[in-house]
């Protein structure tokens, strides 16, 4: 029987290829489309939680606010935190982790490194990532001791053994390779090339700077209370009574490791934090697709009810139990589904590497989690086969044989407001997907061209510069020589991301407890007029200035700053009166030089804050070179030449501003740019089942149509006739579309400190688009028909 | 073997009622050949759809071989269908899909019989028919004539009691529906099955035994 069944499916799949075509095709679409995302959720949901003792492993966090100020909360920790702590009777090991880019040299070769890690001796025992050769527990145990990455090893020593070879580490210090550790995987936030030895730094300890990762292994999850307890202790005696009583506060908060990428307000340590509104996004459009496809297979198996109809008649009449129909029609979806899942699996596999891109992840298929997709693959295929059979085939089994065989075809095609609902729930999605994407789209618009009140367009940046202000002078002019050069300036971060975090007091006019929060970064002379940052008040440095802060020791120095708008309203003073104000900033007494126009020096998330710049020399990591004009291969050429005579020991290596600008909004540019390819395949599925709608419609009304024409209706009244029922169902559905997608874009909006509006054209535009593409599927099935002869459809009858 | 008691059949249409079926009495001995006439509209594919089990009475008693089905459940009623019904189409009403021999072959497939045994039992009545050759055509490459062929030829392979026909020779050309009441009179001599044929045609009732006339839901004479 069930051979039989097989093989009726299968004639059946034969007979109607534009019908099952759009059924496997859609499905097969939405099938590979889900197999993408699930694999890059899968990706995410498995982020840290697979070290072998991943229930005992947590990062601290540091909450730090000033008088009463909500605290701001901070991954980077001081280093004596690890000291301090590692004694706790709940502490298992701590573990230190710093992060910097790094210049490597060996032999004759030069590369410039960003997954770059120092930790503490006991890193490769906390975390379990498998070591190719090495000990764990000795491999970091000293100074000047390196581990570096499977990639890494072939990179630098090709297939030769690493261990025991030198490297040159920014053109100073040699480590020593003592490991070599597979490839960290996908699904973890410490992702490294390089982990050296923590003790090589030589770093002294304090509570003054934060700008390490402090994990922690207890001895048993179940003393995490004691320990909060421990921290909440040694956090509160860093605090003087004068702080304490000025309302300033300081935590350190365990965050478990498998939080870490999605629920941490922290960033991760190489790379951008995972967000979990895009996880529910793609997981809300890899099963819509699924199910929209699955709407596309019942619809069309409802619509060719009629057509099926005498087939039920006359197997009932010649002894079919309804059981066994039904069963027949449930063979024909499990076929059709089987066949969609496996062209979607190949699908899946041919598309992974541009999906990978696309999203900027390193998925594998049937990696280390292959069994579990294979097992949601089974679930898929009984899920999509039951769904997609069982209302058919309870409908198309429930026929009553005796209305189909009378005489003529009496039983019409039913169900009718089933489909119509379906059609208009397809199109409600395609509208909504639609308008996100072009939601997420207009923001990067709005993001690319605000005026950010700092021009960072043709900029140049330098990585790795390091020399003293002799030597950066000299560097500064030759490279104005060059043609198409115009300003040369130095930094120690991207101007449009900076973070340094710091507080300035001893305001004057300001009690002497008075501290603000601000953001500051050390600049060099020329760096207002290379970025374009305009003075509200104040003049821009001199040679004079700079002298003032060259001096040593640093204590005589005299130190220049210039506040922005916003800082300076925060202290409640005009521009024009700020300019001479003495201040001090983390210990550098100075007198404010001028006061900035605002711009924008992080994302456009967080709303402008106060922020202070000043020259300072000791810092400098960046060299930003205004450009001009002429060709930009011919000046970065020129520049590269200038770069190997004045740092032989660094690799040249450049980027452009608009790079670090873009690069904050990584994952709005992903989620954008993922959105926008499943609303269209989205919107494709959704078509596919209209046009084969359509198709059936048009078919089943091919005598009325004749009828009509030798009545003299003309084409275009057919087809709109035709297309009009269609129409009206895609305007429900943008009816209803409109509110829901209005309200997710708001609220994604709102993520953002500065973002666009959500103007109108936008909606207007995914309506005209759905209508469009609708009306263009419809009609072509109408025309087909419209332009039939009338005599021709009428003797079929 | 059928015996209808008082049959009505009536539909609701719009407040009323329309009655296509009114008090039948009707008895078809086993191994008759019976055919109803009467012009449309009468209610004679009503009554063969009754005795078909494809409809239910309005009200009255159906006994078929002396068991009441006119209240049988789904299950039941298909047991019969199975058993002792075939049925003959006016519109043929063969599966587009499939071919000669699996159109035939159906039935059997419904009675849950083995691979063999269909084999054998499809390979007798193709052989019978002399469509041994077509068995692997589809319906579509048959003429008229053929079609009804293979239509009688799926009624009788599950060697039915009855064979319930409703103009089997309505869509054909007359030499073809003279090899189709032959073939129906061959069947009701030779095998001995009762037939029942709904028909316009004097000529055609001519091959049967019974004329049962019908007129406005009412049986004459």
């Amino acid at each position: 029987m069930w051979k039989n069944y097989f093989k009726i499916a299968v004639k059946n799949l034969l007979k109607r290829k534009l019908y099952a075509g759009i059924n496997v095709f859609g499905l097969a679409t939405a099938i590979a489309c889900f197999i993408l995302l699930s694999l890059y959720l899968e990706n995410e949901w498995t982020y840290d939680r697979w070290y072998k003792n991943v229930t005992e492993l947590y990062r601290l966090r540091m909450d730090y606010g000033e008088k009463g100020e909500k605290p701001v909360q901070t991954a980077l920790t001081p280093n004596i935190l690890a000291t301090a702590i590692k004694d706790q009777p709940e502490i298992e090991k701590v573990v230190r982790v710093y992060h910097r880019d790094v210049s490597i040299r060996y032999e004759d070769k030069n590369w410039n490194e960003k997954r770059f890690l120092y930790a503490d001796a006991p890193f490769f025992q906390l975390f379990s990532f498998p070591l190719k050769s090495g000990n764990a527990a000795t491999v970091l145990s000293g100074p000047d001791m390196v581990v570096i990455s499977a990639s890494m090893a072939k990179k630098y020593f090709g297939d030769t053994d690493p261990v025991g070879k030198i490297l040159l580490i920014n053109g100073k210090r040699s480590y020593q390779v003592t490991g070599v550790a597979a490839d960290a995987p996908s699904n973890t936030h410490l992702k490294f090339d390089f982990v050296a030895s923590y003790s090589t730094l030589q770093l002294k300890e304090y509570w003054g700077s934060a700008n390490y990762y402090t994990y922690v292994q207890v001895q048993h999850p179940a003393q995490l209370e004691s320990l909060q307890a421990s921290l909440t202790a040694l956090a509160r005696q860093q605090l003087s009574d004068e702080e304490l009583n000025s309302g300033a506060s300081l935590n350190f908060v365990p965050e478990r490791m498998a939080d870490i990428h999605l629920h941490s307000v922290a960033a991760d340590v190489t790379e951008e934090k995972g967000d979990m509104r895009y996880n529910y996004i793609f997981a809300l459009i890899g099963g819509m697709l699924l199910v929209i496809a699955c709407v596309n297979f019942m619809n069309l198996a409802t619509a060719r009810s009629t057509e099926r109809s005498r087939e039920v008649g006359v197997r009932k009449a010649l002894g079919a139990q309804r059981g066994q129909l039904f069963w027949q029609f449930m063979m024909e979806s499990a076929l059709l589904t089987g066949i969609a899942l496996g062209i979607g699996l190949l699908l899946a596999k041919l598309l992974l590497p541009a999906f990978n891109q696309l999203a900027d992840v390193h998925l594998q298929m049937g990696g280390t989690s292959g069994y579990r997709l294979y097992l949601v693959l089974v679930i898929v295929f009984f899920l999509v086969s039951f769904v997609t059979g069982i209302y058919p085939a309870l409908f198309l089994s429930g026929f009553r044989p005796v209305q189909v065989l009378k005489g003529s075809q009496t039983a019409t095609p039913q169900g009718r407001g089933i489909r119509q609902s379906l059609v208009v729930f397809q199109f409600a999605a395609s509208i909504f997907f639609i308008i996100c994407t072009l939601v997420v789209q207009q923001q990067m618009q709005y993001i690319q061209h605000k005026k950010l009140g700092l021009d960072r367009s043709e900029v140049l940046a330098l990585n790795g510069f390091k020399a003293d202000a002799q030597v950066l002078e000299a560097f500064k002019g030759r490279l104005l020589q060059l043609s198409g050069v115009t300003h040369v300036t130095a930094s120690a971060e991207s101007p449009v991301d900076i973070q340094g975090g710091y507080s300035i007091d001893h305001i004057e006019g300001r009690p002497a407890s008075y501290a603000l929060n601000i953001n500051a970064l050390p600049i060099e002379k020329d760096y207002l007029k290379t970025l374009g940052i305009n003075l509200l008040s104040g003049e821009d440095l001199t040679h004079a200035d700079i002298a003032d802060i060259l001096k040593e020791p640093s204590e005589e120095r005299a130190y220049h700053f210039f506040l922005n708008e916003t800082a300076v309203k925060k202290l409640g003073w005009t521009p024009e009166a700020a300019v001479g104000k003495r201040m001090m900033l983390n210990g550098r007494q100075g007198t404010v030089k001028g006061v900035m126009k605002d711009f924008h020096f992080t994302s456009m998330k967080s709303k402008i804050e106060p922020i202070v710049v000043f020259p300072e020399y000791d810092w400098f990591q960046q060299i930003y070179i205004k450009t001009g004009g002429s060709d930009k291969q011919q000046v970065i050429a020129a520049i590269g030449a200038l770069w190997k005579e004045v740092q032989p020991a660094t690799p040249f290596d450049y980027h452009f501003l608009d790079d670090d600008f873009n690069r904050m909004y990584k994952s709005e540019y992903r989620v954008g740019a993922v959105l926008g390819v499943f609303a269209t395949l989205v919107m494709i599925v959704s078509c596919l089942g209209l046009l084969g709608l359509a198709a059936l419609t048009t078919q089943q009304r091919t005598r009325e149509i004749g009828i009509r024409k030798v009545l003299g209706a003309s084409v275009t009244n057919v087809v709109a006739m035709l297309s009009k029922d269609f129409i009206r169902l895609v305007v429900i559905a943008l009816v209803l579309a409109v509110p829901i997608a209005w309200y997710a874009g708001h609220n994604w909006l709102n993520a953002f400190a500065y973002h666009a509006s959500l103007s109108m054209w936008l909606f207007v535009a995914a309506g005209a688009l759905a209508i469009v593409v609708a009306l263009l599927t419809v009609s072509l099935q109408s025309l087909k028909t419209a332009t039939m002869n009338p005599v021709k459809s009428l003797r079929a009858e | 073997m059928i015996e209808l008691q008082k049959i009505s059949k009536h539909y609701p249409v719009g407040f009323g009622k329309n009655e296509i079926l009114k008090d039948v009495d009707l008895t078809i001995r086993e191994g008759e050949f019976v055919s109803i006439m009467g012009p449309s509209g009468s209610g004679k594919s009503t009554l063969l759809h009754i005795l078909g089990l494809l409809e239910e009475p309005s009200a009255g008693q159906y006994l078929f071989q002396g068991e009441r089905v006119d209240k049988m459940n789904e299950k039941k009623r298909t047991q019969l269908h199975r058993g002792a019904i075939g049925f003959v189409f006016q519109a043929y009403h063969l599966i587009d899909e499939l071919t000669v021999y699996e159109n035939i072959e159906t039935p059997l497939l419904y009675k849950n019989l083995s691979g063999s045994e269909r084999k054998s039992k499809v390979a007798d009545v193709l052989d019978r028919f002399n469509m041994v050759a077509k068995k692997d055509l589809f319906p579509n490459q048959l003429s008229g004539g053929q079609q009804q062929l293979v239509g009688i030829a799926r009624a009788i392979v599950a060697e039915p009691r009855v064979i319930l026909a409703d103009e089997p020779t309505g869509n054909l050309h007359s030499d073809q529906a003279k090899v189709i009441m032959e073939l129906f009179k061959q069947l009701n001599d030779q095998d001995k099955i009762t037939i029942v044929q709904v028909t316009h045609s004097d000529l055609n009732a001519t091959y049967g035994n019974r004329i049962i006339q019908i007129r406005d839901g009412y049986i004459q004479g």
